[in-house]
């Protein structure tokens, strides 16, 4: 046995042994039974405050009330003292180090991870052997990039629920008393379920297995696949190459969200930088989705129109091109010009145009293709393809009908989970060996359930694309008696080699000519893809969708179901942050509710209204789908649904998942599963039962005011700066001020040494949340809870405000003569198709700040590097500071989080296992303190000193903050302004740059970029 | 057990002279046993002791059983010797199951005749001291006596004043008085005392500022661990290490220069020289064995935990390895950063600044207060290392501008500010 570590008993680190015994202090190891029994008898009189009221001899007592305050005071003094002495702390060094580790410095893997849903190439920094933060791999070619769930998927490893051991029968068993009752119970008709496998090395073990196999997807793009298995033999999705597109139109198609599988954030973002050229973005959807929001037309369309719409844009460009041309349906009125405009437009585009599907069906999928083909767009890219969802419904569908005919004895599952996902398949008759991390839906009835690690624990392999191929390497020895995914099916094959052994081999015949050593350090290797074939002649064929059946645009209420970007299909369905990140556009979080439009919800008689305390609660609605009913389903109303269109999130209506997941919302797959696209069949009345919403923004329009500075793209190109970013100015007795000559104060100094400046380009922000998880992993900010985030005591240091435009304007009123009481009663009303802005507010480190002027303490003050310290152990909690600030950046811990039972389910920092991942160079505070955004000072110190340490200047770039880190679209940029070749520097210089609330005169560190739409 | 190891002293006692004796006959060279001592750490104590088997033979006597020619053809070059056909060095390297010794062809011959003059004479022995009784007064603190002195004086006085009040009492006698007990006296003063205001207003005033005064300092000092001192689980001492033997501080707390922690060395680290050196020769105050040559047991500690036959000389296999649970002696609260290669690699400052004499400190101890007083007391006086480090390169010339030439400290590039240590 090694041990591992180190140190101290305190909030920063957590003492742990890599054979995973985890105790509080030294007594809970040397005497168990003690602590068990002093645990238990830790309140030994419990005396309910009836009895004590009750009792007369208290009534009677001669003790006053004066006594009783003397004598608390006396023993609060007396306890105090008495807890000064200092408690012996233990420093365990290891036996024998390992030499690559030194206790008190970061050690970096690079590797990837896979859920079933994301892929990603990424790197896990480990502190004194545990991972703690998952950090993008920017070299990787392939999804480089984090987002949200990436983020916080490093928790998951930490999560309590996890399965510990072998189970069979529901009874503790070894490995090997398990492996051979699951063999036991495998024949011939037998059936390997898993959710898409991307990996080698579990294909050859699934091969060898020599079971019938066949993949599900929790977000299923089955139909999608069929089109292209047709044309080329291979299950996946085409690539995208937004560099080469400057007109994309997206049907459906959350590309920045869920769809096929690939990161287009930084590709996104590069293309849609303002000037010539910059990237025309389409969107026809019904819900609104973050691509939806970031798009410069958005459409409102019902998903039963998809089919037409794509049609509809098929046979003008048919017509252009000399093409014949598909029966399709009459588009509705209100959408029909928009989307001949936008045919024209793609039309126009050529091969820069891009035409993206997101519904799954074939003919769907078909016209898309058929369009892009004839246009000869060259960012849709048919000869790489992407393989992270390859799952087959239709295989699905004969699952369920040979299970139900009893053709099938014994599924294994791996990866998925069908007593959750797929409610039609009836698990009662056969025997269910479950490859699960938890005693979920499915493992918690299995014959066998046989843990499966973590990816941070497992060795595995990944061809996620063409000419990819990347290595999953553990960060730390699996926590709980679990293996690899790949080991278990191996051994269930009969076969005995080490996970490492079997993705070794398997790197041997994908990797190329990179090494082993290479593989584990680079974490991928480019490898030479086979070119997908695309027969020559089979291009006719894909583009003439003469034949198709156009499905038919219904009317009345129709149900989709879609993925939020915290939660996605629901891999992280007990990980608090999750549920804690707000839903970019609603706002929420800690639920998924039905999304309707303004005109349903009066039809329906639904009301969604803020209570006396802000917290907002509405009605809930019964809805029936295909005949499935699900009772009292929360509704929010949300500008930009398209009428009759009401959607619901997966991966939520958990019942056994664990204490954070379990019973929090409904699942959406109990209405309409994972492979049908929508269903018309709808019927939903209003319930009696209110539901209360924990939602973080009331104003949901700017009234008015420039928050987010926004332009369109010829205003930006012909206009001078100075019209359209004016600076506000104050008449003075020296003349007109700006905001930043007109002053109070003296200014601090800040010529000499570093000024930390952060730009945020609001143009390329898209809203997705990977900043607000990564900042909370890096800064140990705790899990508050629904309730909590009810009364808006959300602690998220980072938050994304999301505006919507108003009708109302302050110009319309003027021109119609609307009075001022009447314009901002209607500017207070989103509009019915709103625009959709996103901006990131954190702490902005003002250089006058007006939290530092009224902290009696001294608590928070300035540096002369530009920054807004806080010095939580001065703070004493006075919250002067977060009345006085403009920006509302400012959280209370209005709890010890990290003691207070209430907390217990869903602050990481009460759990022994989820204490693990916190940040031990950042304080976890205490309660009564106000926290903020330190804009990473502890990645800033030690950038500082490993470069004195090194004896040279700073690079830029060479560190930066979390969220900088984790934005995929590279919208956050940190630096030094006082370096005059920093990025931020010059970005600060740029046209488009300005301070919020600048007139307010308080000088932020934090400044945004103009907003620029590509219209008119 | 005792008489066994009476015996053992008795006999190596009996060794010794026999050998000083025999040796002084057969000895034919001359050397310089304090130089040979020297060069032996140098080249020769990872692999041999003088009275015990290592690596290769014990060393005592070795200039009995082999000719001076002999030697020096060995130590230079054995495996020539043994080319040669030599019986006498064949059977040594068989006997020693073909461990090869390394060859010192740059020992001169008089240096190997230092050595071999060590080997006779073995380490010096400590000066003993007949006076007072014993070797070991000298270097035993002084004891305090000022308890005794103020009992003393305390006596002193309760004679004086009881002579006083038995005089006084004579004389009122021999006035026809009548005496009056020491007591009534005391009580009448007091009286007076007590019904004089000022008095009580000054006293009161005294008293409460005493207190108040004791009060500060009791609170003051809450969880100020300043000489906090703990038993650790192995008596190690920084004196011999660090002091005696000269250790670079370094080199087992490596980690201070890269990292936030200082790092206490893992058992493989101490291993490093703990594989030949077991504390058997280590002697007491007055020059004795102290273990009577056996291993030390608190070396024998570090072996429990890693796993290491000592006479077999290996590491035991599939052994369960114990960690070392020191006492953690600095304790900083959670709510301060503190990063040792900030102030030792990058401030440069020598550990004892903060840790003390460490080089003396027998048993560790907190030396400093670690209080936040004590470190902004440092960060206002020391200044800045500019010099030779390139980070600094622009920066030094804007600050000695600004600051007209005086010394530029910590605090002058803000190492005041309340984030530096505190987020």
């Amino acid at each position: 046995m090694v041990w591992n570590v180190v140190s101290v008993t305190t909030n920063r680190e957590v003492r742990m042994t890599e054979n995973n015994k985890y105790w509080r202090g030294i007594e809970d190891q040397s005497n168990p039974e003690l602590t068990e029994k002093l645990a238990q008898n830790e309140f030994s009189n419990e005396i309910s405050s009836a009895d004590f009221l009750g009792n007369d001899e208290v009534a009677e007592s001669q003790t006053s009330r004066r006594d009783f305050l003397k004598f608390m005071g006396f023993s609060t003094a007396a306890a105090t003292l008495a807890a000064c002495e200092a408690p012996i702390v233990e420093s365990i060094p290891y036996v024998v180090k390992p030499d690559s580790l030194t206790p008190g410095l970061p050690s970096y893997y690079a590797t990837s991870m896979f859920d079933g849903m994301d892929y990603a190439s990424i790197l896990v920094k480990t502190r004194e052997g545990r991972p703690i933060k998952v950090e993008p791999n920017t070299e990787a070619p392939f999804n480089g990039g984090t987002n949200a769930r990436t983020q916080a998927s490093v928790l998951s490893l930490y999560d309590g629920a996890r399965l510990r051991n072998p189970k069979v029968g529901g009874e503790d068993a070894s490995w090997g008393d398990a492996l051979a009752a699951a063999k036991a119970v495998l024949t011939e008709k037998s059936v390997l379920l898993t959710s898409s496998v991307i990996s080698p090395a579990l294909k050859t073990a699934i091969v060898k297995l020599g079971l019938r196999h066949l993949s599900v997807d929790a977000v299923s793009a089955s139909a999608r696949l069929d089109v292209y298995e047709g044309f080329t033999g291979k299950r996946g999705l085409p690539t995208v190459d937004l560099d080469h597109a400057t007109t994309v139109f997206a049907v459906g198609a959350d590309f920045l969200g869920d769809w096929g599988g690939q990161n287009l954030m930084a590709s996104y973002a590069e293309r849609r930088k303002p000037g010539q050229g910059m990237l025309r973005h389409l969107q026809a959807e019904a819900g609104l989705s973050i691509s939806g929001s970031n798009a410069d037309v958005r459409v409102k369309a019902r998903v039963s129109e998809y089919e037409a719409v794509l049609a509809h844009v098929y046979n003008k460009v048919a017509a252009s091109a000399g093409l014949s041309k598909v029966s399709a349906p009459e588009l509705r009125e209100d959408i029909a010009s928009s989307i001949d405009a936008a045919a024209t437009e793609l039309i126009k585009a050529g091969s820069g145009a891009l035409v993206l599907n997101g519904l799954n069906t074939e003919n769907a999928e078909r016209l898309a293709l058929a369009i892009n083909l004839a246009l000869g767009s060259k960012a849709f890219n048919t000869s790489k393809f992407v393989y992270t969802a390859n799952g087959n419904d239709k295989a699905a569908a004969a699952l369920v009908s040979d299970v139900a005919a009893g053709s099938v004895d014994t599924i294994v599952t791996l990866g998925v989970n069908p007593a959750y996902q797929m409610p039609s398949v009836d698990l009662s008759g056969v025997n269910v060996v479950a490859i699960a991390d938890r005693e979920d839906e499915t493992a918690a009835n299995a014959k066998v359930a046989l843990p499966v690690s973590h990816y941070l624990e497992s060795w595995s392999d990944f061809s996620a694309v063409d000419g990819h191929y990347a290595v999953g390497q553990p960060t730390i020895s699996p926590l709980f008696d679990s293996k690899s995914a790949v080991e278990i099916v191996n051994a269930l094959a009969g076969g005995s080699e080490s996970a490492k052994a079997l993705v070794e081999a398997s790197a041997a015949a994908n990797a190329g000519s990179t090494s082993w050593n290479a593989l584990l350090h680079d974490g991928f290797a480019s490898t030479e893809a086979a070119e997908v074939s695309m027969n020559g002649s089979m291009d006719a064929s894909m583009i003439d969708v003469s034949g198709i059946n156009v499905m038919k645009p219904q009317s009345g209420l129709e149900f989709y179901t879609y993925t939020k970007t915290g939660m996605g299909a629901g891999e992280n369905a007990n990980n608090p942050w999750t549920y804690e990140l707000p839903d970019p556009i609603t706002r929420l979080s800690w639920d998924n509710y039905i999304t309707m439009s303004a005109a349903d919800a009066v039809e329906l008689g639904i009301e969604v209204a803020p209570e006396s305390n802000g917290a907002m609660t509405g009605n809930t609605l019964n809805i029936t789908v295909d005949g499935n009913t699900l009772e009292n389903v929360p509704v929010w109303i949300q500008p930009g649904q398209t009428m009759g269109t009401l959607g619901l999130a997966v991966g939520f209506g958990r019942t056994a998942v664990g204490k954070v997941g379990n019973g929090i919302g409904v699942n959406a797959n109990t209405l309409l599963p994972a492979s049908a696209a929508v269903s018309t069949e709808v019927s939903a009345s209003a319930s009696e039962v209110e539901h209360g919403f924990a939602s973080v923004q009331l104003a949901h329009t700017m009234m008015g005011r420039k928050i987010v500075n926004e332009i369109s793209l010829p205003t930006f190109m012909n206009v001078s700066h100075e019209e359209w970013n004016e600076k506000p100015t104050f008449e003075t007795h020296r003349g007109p001020l700006s905001a930043f000559e007109a002053n109070l104060w003296d200014d601090h100094d800040h010529e000499t040494s570093h000024m930390w400046n952060m730009s945020i380009d609001l143009n390329s922000c898209t809203g997705c949340g990977a900043c607000v998880v990564a900042c909370s992993l890096e800064n140990n900010v705790p899990v508050v809870g629904k309730d909590e985030v009810r009364r808006h005591r959300d602690m998220h240091w980072l938050r994304i405000d999301r505006y919507y435009s108003s009708e109302m304007t302050a110009e319309r009123a003027e021109e119609e003569g609307i009075g001022a009481i009447e314009k901002y009663a209607k500017m207070e009303v989103p509009s019915e198709s709103p625009s959709v802005v996103f901006q990131p507010v954190m702490c902005q480190h003002c250089n006058h700040a007006p939290c530092e002027t009224v902290c009696p303490v001294g608590a928070t003050v300035h540096s002369r590097e530009g920054l807004n310290h806080m010095a939580y152990n001065r703070c004493i909690g006075t919250r002067y500071c977060a009345n006085n600030c403009p920006y509302k950046v400012r959280r209370f811990n209005w709890f010890n989080y990290k003691g207070n039972e209430k907390f217990a389910d869903v602050n990481p920092s009460q759990d022994d296992y989820g204490r693990m991942v916190l940040n031990p160079d950042v304080t976890v505070r205490a309660r009564g303190v106000i926290e903020k955004c330190s804009l990473c000072i502890q990645r800033i110190q030690l950038g500082k000193l490993e470069a004195k340490k090194d004896g040279r200047m700073l690079t830029d770039g060479e560190f930066t903050t979390a969220c900088a880190q984790a934005c995929g679209s590279n919208a956050i940029v940190f630096g030094d302004v006082n370096n005059p070749d920093s990025e931020v520097s010059h970005l600060k210089q740029q046209g488009r740059a300005y301070h919020l609330l600048e007139e307010v005169g308080t000088q932020p560190s934090v400044f945004y970029q103009t907003k620029v739409r590509n219209r008119a | 057990m005792y008489t066994t190891s009476k015996l053992k002293r008795f006999a190596s006692l009996f060794a010794v002279i026999a050998l000083m004796l025999f040796s002084s006959v057969a000895q034919a060279f001359e050397g310089d046993a304090k130089n040979g001592r020297k060069l032996f750490k140098q080249n020769c104590a990872s692999c041999h002791k003088l009275d015990k088997k290592l690596v290769g033979p014990a060393l005592t006597g070795v200039t009995d059983k082999y000719s001076e020619e002999w030697l020096l053809k060995w130590i230079r070059n054995n495996a020539e010797l043994r080319a040669s056909g030599d019986e006498d060095a064949i059977a040594i390297f068989e006997e020693y199951n073909g461990s090869v010794m390394s060859a010192f062809p740059a020992l001169s011959d008089q240096d190997i005749f230092d050595i071999l003059q060590y080997t006779i004479d073995g380490d010096p022995k400590p000066v003993v001291t007949t006076a007072g009784g014993g070797g070991g007064v000298a270097a035993a603190p002084a004891k305090d006596y000022s308890k005794e002195i103020v009992i003393g004086l305390g006596l002193l006085l309760f004679v004086m004043i009881s002579l006083l009040a038995r005089m006084k009492n004579t004389l009122r006698l021999v006035n026809g008085q009548d005496p009056v007990s020491i007591l009534d006296e005391a009580g009448w003063f007091w009286g007076r005392l007590i019904n004089n205001k000022g008095f009580v207003t000054v006293a009161t005033i005294v008293v409460t500022i005493a207190f108040l005064n004791q009060l500060y300092w009791f609170m003051m000092g809450v969880g100020v661990e300043q000489n906090y001192q703990p038993e650790q689980p192995i008596a190690f001492s920084h004196a011999l290490h660090a002091g005696e033997n000269q250790i670079d501080c370094n080199y087992c707390h490596s980690s201070a220069r890269h990292s936030k922690h200082s790092g206490i060395p893992s058992a493989n680290v101490c291993m490093n020289c703990h594989m030949y050196v077991d504390g058997s020769e280590i002697k007491d105050d007055a020059g004795n064995l102290k273990y009577d040559g056996e291993r030390s047991p608190e070396i024998a500690k570090i072996y429990a935990a890693i796993g290491w036959d000592a006479d077999e000389r290996e590491y035991i296999e599939n052994y369960e390895q114990q960690p070392i649970k020191w006492v953690r002696i600095h304790n900083l609260p959670d709510l301060a950063y503190f990063n040792h290669s900030q102030h030792v690699n990058a401030g440069q400052l020598e550990c004892q600044e903060c840790h003390g004499p460490v080089e003396t400190m027998e048993e560790m101890y907190q030396y400093s207060e670690l209080t936040m007083g004590w470190c902004i007391n440092c960060h206002r006086e020391t200044e800045v290392q500019f010099e030779k480090n390139g980070y600094y390169q622009d920066f030094h010339e804007e600050l000695t501008e600004k600051y007209h030439g005086e010394k530029i400290t910590a605090e002058k590039i803000g190492g005041l500010e309340c984030g530096k240590c505190h987020y």
